[in-house]
């Protein structure tokens, strides 16, 4: 491996901006960083050049560890933004330097620097100052620059972004020749996922400091595993979907029977279609894909090769459709449709025309948090429990939504435990008091994950997880992973065993804890400390949650038998936003 | 030369006229009456007075001390706009404010600060004083007083050009191998040094023209401590105004040589910079 990222973690005033990294690039990958800005990326790609340090984690580079070693010593080239050229230098000069430092002998510096300018495409250039170059073939020589000492890695943060288009893609071309010609393992910071799609080997997608999901561009579009990237890699349609033993529901009409897990119980999903998977004709029969409803034609846009629409389903169509790639946070919830100029002109379409709606291919996500149900005794509560802040901030940040359910006997004893209706997503309640009895009135109504939201709890900085019983690890994992990748926090998981830390027990415990690391790892790409801790779970979980603000428990239950003791001093403080995870219970 | 050039501020011509009008008043004209003043002294009379070794004595103080003032500043002002421009610390407004002080303090008041401090019973004075090293009242004091008030000039001239060194031209030389040192000598010095000889050049010219502070501290022994400004108000206090301007001529004419050359210099690097590019 060229490059090797360790839970390489950094924090600024208290806020991780690059948390848990694991990364590894191969010899002569082009590998492309990708996220807003903010994400944590041009951090990361820091770290990597050694300009920056890291407060956690280890980073090799062909095999070497150089995670306190300096920037000067890694054999790296990095390519910055804004050139970075000196600027009372010529452009041989510039070139020169990294040799210059390295006391190369005059003839053999000519001989490379020539070599490169020519690798650029910039020959006879070398008596400039950059104040007289463009643009473009300033950062050539910026390019020129960073591969003089030949560099085990080269390193280009936003390198187009002071850009026009054309140059861009011209340079674009050299770099990735360059790249190819020279064989050098390459990190490219971008938030242009476009760029990313033209480049990349490998693409991975960062959001709030972790690294989400990485994998072939063409992979990473069609199997998304989260709405995050579902969304910021290119447009995305996102529906709640059930998963029914007959394959995908969207709107109560079976679409797909590919991503069907068998034997699975029936549950809510999102689902993701891209706009060129919609498929639109004057009449149902004409559809040659699934049928999902009809609809009207909001807006055509035309942008050259293709033609871009936005349909609004009919009423009676029940696809509750989340968002779309542009955000409609306004809750306007129109379809995006994209066709080629061939479908254009196979059908013609009009603004305010009615057409069928079919769906050509649904990708799920495999990620258990569907969507949030506030549940509260009345409308004004269950009103204002949907403006809590750190649920909303969720529900902004999961591109989800919350849906209202009044419960007028929430937590009455004299009810019969009876589901009057299913509970979808994950229901939310408010923590006023009697929290225990009511979480366990839900749960023993069939709800599968609960938060109980104290009124003011902020997004938490430490999110801490901890299952009784094995039959709830694997959901808890999910759930908690599905939570982080939305939440810039630090993930910690308690291992909490009866009695006293004999030796015995501790290694057990302890073995524990690695197993529940490498599946988080493995099945969720969710990277968490671990803790061992001995004594009664739930007086060790409040002791720990009170150790430090801006915590958030998660925890996985198997069992109700005993939940009102074991929790009830836990839950009913309303301190801690709780999620729990019931699985396994019958 | 054509006076119809499009411009915000209306008319060159009028522009033009000012510029030259307050010049000539403000400027010139003082300048030209004290040549002419000392200039109806006898050239014998005028030659006694400017070579006498008491204003030799003076002359060699005055720019002694004023260039290595100057030096000083240049150095650790150099320092201390580095403190200001890159580094965020609790109390960095406060010191950034600090160094003008020596701008709104009157002179004399400096002076008589300064003496207070490094007299032989002053509170640093009387720790130096056992070591053998005498500050008030000898060329270091005076050395001290110049580097004093013309401590802002350094300063204020290196640090705008200081902010323009963008990090990363330090962290690209950084990535390419270059060690601290190198990045200093190779890459910041090369960028702020126009800067610095601007600081120089206006640190020195305070320094030569300073009379308030360096009276106090300098304790004026003809020959030794005594400065050419001082020399010129003595021989006004003697109503002897020829011999005052014709050491005010010589104080002219060897200030607009120094700073003369400064310029020089500074244009040779500038040109030299460029000729390196074609």
């Amino acid at each position: 491996m060229s490059i090797t990222l360790d839970q390489v973690t950094k924090h600024y005033a208290g806020v991780p901006v690059v948390n848990d990294v694991s990364l590894d690039i191969g010899d002569g990958e082009f590998f492309v960083l990708l996220g807003p800005s903010g994400s944590g990326k041009s951090t990361l790609l820091r770290a990597i050049a050694g300009l920056s340090g890291v407060d956690h984690g280890r980073i090799s580079l062909h095999g070497r560890d150089v995670t306190h070693v300096a920037a000067r010593k890694r054999g790296v080239g990095l390519v910055f933004q804004n050139y970075a050229l000196f600027r009372h230098m010529t452009v041989a000069d510039n070139i020169e330097f990294a040799l210059r430092v390295r006391r190369m002998r005059g003839r053999a510096r000519r001989a490379r620097r020539a070599e490169l300018l020519r690798l650029v495409s910039l020959e006879g250039m070398d008596d400039r100052l950059p104040a007289q170059l463009s643009g473009g073939q300033q950062q050539r020589v910026a390019v020129a620059r960073a591969l003089a000492h030949k560099p085990e890695v080269l390193l280009l943060d936003e390198p187009f972004g002071a850009l026009d288009a054309k140059i861009r893609e011209e340079l674009r071309r050299t770099i990735r020749q360059v790249q190819r010609e020279l064989g050098i393992t390459t990190v490219l910071v971008t938030h242009d996922q476009e760029e990313a799609f033209a480049m990349a080997d490998r693409i991975g997608i960062m959001s709030q400091g972790r690294l989400l999901e990485m994998g072939a561009p063409h992979e990473l579009y069609a199997r998304p595993a989260t709405r995050f990237v579902a969304t910021f890699l290119g447009a995305a349609n996102l529906f709640l979907a059930r998963r029914t033993p007959d394959g995908i529901q969207v709107g109560g009409k079976t679409m797909g029977t590919a991503e069907r897990a068998p034997g699975a119980p029936e549950h809510e999903v999102v689902a993701v279609v891209r706009p060129e998977e919609v498929e639109i004709a004057p009449a149902r029969e004409a559809l040659g894909s699934r049928y999902l409803g009809h609809g009207i034609v909001d807006e055509v846009t035309f942008t050259g090769a293709l033609e871009r629409l936005r349909v609004r389903l009919d009423d009676g169509v029940q696809a509750p459709l989340l968002a779309t790639a542009e955000g409609d946070a306004n809750g306007s919830v129109a379809l995006q449709v994209t066709r080629t100029r061939h479908a254009h002109r196979g059908f013609e379409v009009q603004q305010g025309q009615s057409v069928a709606v079919g769906l050509r291919r649904v990708h799920v996500l495999p990620t258990p948090l569907s969507s949030f149900t506030a549940c509260a005794r009345s409308t004004p509560l269950a009103d204002a429990l949907t403006r809590q802040p750190l649920l909303a901030e969720l529900v902004a940040r999961m591109k989800t939504r919350v849906a209202v359910r009044i419960e007028p006997s929430l937590g009455l004893a004299d009810e019969p435990a009876e589901a009057k209706g299913e509970f979808f997503g994950t229901t939310v309640i408010a923590a006023e008091g009697d929290n225990a009895v009511r979480a366990e009135w839900l749960l023993r109504r069939g709800v599968k994950d609960l938060l109980v939201l104290p009124e003011n709890a902020a997004p938490p900085q430490r999110v801490l997880i901890h299952w009784m019983g094995e039959a709830a690890r694997s959901a808890t994992l999910a759930v908690s992973a599905s939570v982080l990748r939305h939440v810039p926090a630090e993930a910690v998981y308690l291992g909490i065993f009866p009695g006293h830390g004999d030796s015995e027990r501790h290694s057990y415990g302890m073995r524990e804890l690695l197993d529940a690391r490498s599946e988080a790892q493995a099945a969720h790409g969710l990277e968490m400390r671990t803790e061992l801790h001995f004594g009664d779970v739930a007086q060790e979980l409040t002791r720990r949650l009170a150790e430090a603000p801006a915590q958030m428990l998660i925890v996985g239950i198997t069992e109700l038998k005993h939940f009102a003791t074991a929790f009830g001093a836990l839950l009913d403080g309303g301190r801690w936003p709780v999620l729990i995870v019931q699985r396994g219970t019958s | 030369m054509s006076f119809r050039q499009a411009s915000v501020l209306p008319g060159f011509g009028l522009t033009f006229g000012f510029t030259t009008f307050f010049l000539s008043a403000i400027v010139l004209l003082p300048l030209a009456a004290l040549v002419l003043s000392a200039g109806s002294m006898h050239w014998n009379d005028f030659v006694r007075v400017v070579t006498s070794p008491r204003a030799l004595g003076s002359y060699r103080l005055s720019f002694g001390a004023s260039l290595l003032a100057a030096t000083i500043n240049v150095v650790f002002g150099f320092i201390i706009a580095w403190t200001l421009t890159r580094y965020e610390f609790p109390g960095r407004k406060i010191i950034d404010a600090l160094i003008d002080m020596p701008f709104a303090l009157p002179t004399a008041v400096s002076g008589i600060a300064l003496t207070t401090v490094f007299a032989q019973n002053g509170w640093i004075g009387r720790y130096l004083e056992p070591l053998g090293v005498k500050v008030a009242y000898t060329w270091i004091g005076v050395t001290l007083a110049l580097t004093l008030i013309s401590m802002p000039f350094a300063v204020r001239a290196v640090q705008p050009a200081l902010q323009e060194v963008q990090r990363d031209l330090e962290e690209a030389a950084e990535t390419l191998g270059a060690r601290r040192v190198y990045v200093m000598r190779r890459i910041i010095l090369p960028t702020v040094l126009p800067a610095l000889l601007t600081g120089f050049t206006l640190a020195f010219a305070r320094a030569v023209g300073e009379y308030g502070s360096v009276i106090f501290i300098a304790g004026n022994l003809p020959m030794k401590t005594e400065i050419t400004p001082l020399l010129i108000v003595i021989h006004l206090e003697e109503f002897d105004y020829q011999g005052a301007a014709a050491l005010g001529v010589v104080m002219l004419g060897i200030s607009f040589v120094i700073l003369l050359t400064i310029n020089l210099l500074q244009a040779w690097g500038r040109r030299r910079h460029v000729r390196a590019a074609h």
